[in-house]
């Protein structure tokens, strides 16, 4: 009988505190953001945050009749980006996962080629790299804007390029992301030569080995000068 | 009832508590470093790990993507030492498999899959000792491991089982209440807007009680609420410190 009392007062002692303290941080932080003392306001998931009359969403949170929630645990952001209204969004200490999507420019390794398309995997999208990597197809008419039909893809691409691309679809049940280089800032931007030397572009087409001088044929992508290294 | 009275002339419960209390509850946020996210939960003596990956690419079969969601895929087990008597299989048997399609319906209502179109989340769980209450302790663990992995959530899910002993709704059952044999009934909800995620009971029970039994395990739910509530913000306050801001 002993037992079973204290155990009692274990789970007594243990649920009060936890109602007040849960209490005192309610309280503290609408104070805080009643007199806008501090920018760091905690959140966490389901917690209503304004109404979409006052806010528009943000990452993070999402509209349910009308309200916006927080679907993150993490702080609440609110941006005034020249709108009527500010953005509110919630912000994490480390970055979720990000997935590659539609329009997004990613940077990927050939993986392997064949006559109809080129397998990649995605390594970053936009300047964030991915924590695990996903698949990705280059098609043949894909490849290029101009002359699609005259495009061979071991002349484009080799295996182990580094390859800028854009996501054109989300792939279907077979395919997984289908990207093009029908652009002229995208394509091949790291090449190594057959003799193990990364190469330097010489034309839109073609890259050269600074050691054997031999050229090899490249999709090569005109690299915008603002993301060169100084 | 066999032998074991569950529910004392004083209305206390063969471990000591009220009908309506929960056994003591402590848990970590961020146990593992290598999973996108985890946690740890102890409710009473029943103890649950959980670990989430993802979202990410579809492993396995291609055919099983959704275009317009994540799939999330749940699994189950018991380690072979969470028993009285040695498990032969931790997971692949029917109770544990009709557990892990609990934990999926469960976690697509509250996640907000329609965010990763195309790719995948995993949430594997597993029971290191079993005391009752163990798809409640699965459902905690398993959220507080989803809100560790930063994937965007409705709400919390909690979750709590409840049976009813002469007349009265009693919360939390421990392994001795579950296998004297009554009705157990077993609530997953979104607190905040009481949206019921996965309800499930098991035997019979009376049409009359069944609203009582369903507000006792409601409640407990909401109770359970501020318990992870509480943990989710000393986590978040804890992180914050460690850096420095």
């Amino acid at each position: 009988m002993t037992m079973t009392s204290l155990q009692e007062t274990d789970v007594l002692s243990s649920v009060q505190p936890i109602t007040v303290h849960v209490i005192t941080i309610g309280r503290l932080a609408s104070e805080a953001c009643a007199v806008n003392m501090s920018p760091w306001k905690v959140c966490v998931p389901g917690e209503r945050l304004c109404s979409t009359e006052v806010c528009k969403a943000g990452s993070g949170t999402y509209i349910r009749h009308s309200f916006i929630f927080a679907s993150l645990a993490g702080y609440v952001v609110k941006k005034n980006e020249g709108e009527e209204l500010p953005v509110i969004s919630v912000a994490r200490e480390t970055e979720a996962q990000l997935l590659p999507d539609v329009n997004a420019i990613v940077t990927c390794k050939v993986t392997s080629i064949n006559s109809r398309f080129a397998k990649v995997h995605i390594l970053y999208v936009g300047s964030t790299p991915l924590k695990n990597k996903f698949r990705g197809t280059i098609r043949k008419e894909d490849v290029r804007a101009t002359e699609k039909d005259k495009v061979e893809i071991y002349k484009c691409f080799r295996p182990g390029d580094i390859v800028l691309a854009k996501v054109i679809s989300l792939g279907d049940v077979q395919s997984n992301y289908l990207l093009t280089t029908a652009e002229n800032e995208l394509g091949v931007v790291v090449a190594h030569s057959e003799a193990g030397v990364q190469m330097v572009p010489i034309s839109w087409c073609e890259m050269q080995c600074p050691r054997t001088h031999a050229k090899e044929f490249r999709k090569v992508a005109r690299v915008q000068p603002e993301y060169l290294m100084p | 009832m066999a032998g074991i009275e569950l529910l004392s002339d004083q209305g206390y419960r063969v471990d000591g508590r009220k009908p309506n209390e929960l056994r003591k509850i402590q848990a970590r946020m961020g146990v593992f470093s290598q999973a996108d996210g985890s946690a740890y939960i102890e409710q009473g003596n029943t103890k649950a790990l959980a670990v989430v990956y993802g979202p990410h690419e579809i492993r396995g079969s291609r055919s099983k993507s959704q275009h317009d969601r994540a799939i999330i895929n749940c699994q189950y087990s018991m380690a072979t030492f969470s028993t009285g008597e040695r498990k032969r299989r931790p997971h692949g048997d029917r109770k544990s498999s009709e557990m892990t399609l609990h934990l999926k319906q469960t976690f697509e209502a509250a996640i907000l899959t329609q965010l990763y179109p195309r790719s995948q989340i995993d949430i594997y769980v597993q029971i290191l000792q079993a005391d009752g209450g163990n798809y409640s302790a699965c459902v905690n663990a398993a959220t507080l491991a989803v809100v560790d992995a930063g994937i965007p959530l409705r709400d919390y899910v909690c979750a709590c089982s409840a049976g009813f002993v002469e007349d009265t709704p009693l919360v939390d059952l421990s392994h001795l209440e579950e296998s004297a044999g009554g009705t157990q009934l077993s609530l997953a909800v979104l607190p905040k807007a009481e949206h019921l995620a996965l309800i499930e009971m098991d035997s019979r029970l009376h049409q009359d009680h069944l609203e009582s039994m369903m507000d006792a395990a409601t409640q407990a739910c909401k109770d359970l609420y501020a318990v992870l509530d509480r943990v989710v913000r000393d986590h978040l306050q804890e992180v914050t410190t460690s850096i420095g801001e």
